[in-house]
């Protein structure tokens, strides 16, 4: 359990320095140029990763299933969903809807055990755990507002 | 309304993709699964800007100070971490715990000023949502 929250932090973490990276790359060449540069980066980092850990599996292509490759195609429904809905709701309201529903997705895959996840219940203690968290992340979004 | 949805759906596609990459990932390495999924996603979002005639803006990519270039390399590691994570704690404590640090780092960045950003001190609104979403981790991890 500590080793999977320690990735999630790094991920985390991560994330957050990418948005303030990218955010100024955006102000000047837009987002389509800034996400193209984004992951055509992160492809290529992932590639060098891949063959210093996997080697030459990188290449081996056996075990694709067909949906394999469209799923990076999801970067395009997150890109646009965010750029839009801070052009109609401001940055602080859109992404605090943002963030919730990314966890009200995360009880939802878990509960239906979707995709080969291992089926978690959902708990009336999850319940109250992940209505904590969205009052932290709405706290913290609206405090955030109120400074600028 | 119309903004609504739209956040929705990029918060959904965000989980969405951590879960179809762990997915992904059982079949082929992880970060197998890193490269190919931002493959297609950079031919996609490539091919987006040069349908758009946004090609000009790839010039404008001069005048960005080059460290921020590089955040899309952070995503190899993003892509891997959110992977391993969701294999081992699930994808709900994958997610709030990612959250969690993602708001502790943008406060810490902004107390110290970091990357050019104005100064600002933290407020304790802010202090109690990150204490608020540690214990509703807390909760779920029990």
């Amino acid at each position: 359990m500590v080793f999977g929250l320690l990735f999630a932090i790094v991920a985390g973490a991560l994330v957050s320095l990418q948005n303030i990276f990218n955010s100024k790359v955006n102000e000047k060449a837009g987002s389509w140029a800034t996400t193209s540069l984004v992951l055509g980066l992160g492809f290529a980092a992932s590639l060098v990763l891949g063959l210093a850990f996997e080697g030459g599996q990188v290449f081996n292509f056996s075990q694709m299933k067909w949906w394999y490759w469209f799923s990076g195609l999801l970067g395009i429904g997150v890109v646009t969903g965010i750029v839009q809905a801070i052009k109609y709701l401001g940055p602080t309201f859109a992404i605090s809807i943002v963030l919730t529903s990314q966890l009200g997705f995360a009880v939802l895959w878990d509960s239906l055990g979707w995709m080969g996840l291992e089926k978690v219940p959902f708990t009336q203690q999850q319940f109250i755990g992940v209505l904590i968290i969205l009052g932290g992340v709405i706290l913290f979004k609206w405090s955030e507002r109120k400074a600028t | 309304m119309k903004g609504l949805v739209f956040a929705i759906l990029g918060g959904g596609f965000i989980t969405l993709q951590g879960v179809a990459n762990s997915r992904i990932s059982q079949d082929v390495g992880t970060w197998q699964t890193a490269t190919i999924t931002q493959l297609t996603g950079f031919l996609m979002a490539f091919l987006i800007l040069v349908v758009a005639g946004g090609r000009g803006s790839w010039q404008e990519l001069k005048k960005v100070q080059p460290l921020y270039l590089i955040g899309g390399t952070f995503g190899a590691i993003v892509v891997f971490s959110n992977v391993t994570a969701i294999h081992f704690i699930g994808v709900t404590l994958t997610v709030s715990a990612m959250l969690i640090a993602q708001l502790g780092m943008t406060v810490m960045i902004d107390r110290n000023g970091w990357f050019n950003l104005k100064k600002q001190k933290i407020k304790l609104p802010q202090l109690l949502g990150i204490t608020m979403m540690v214990a509703g981790v807390m909760i779920l991890g029990m």
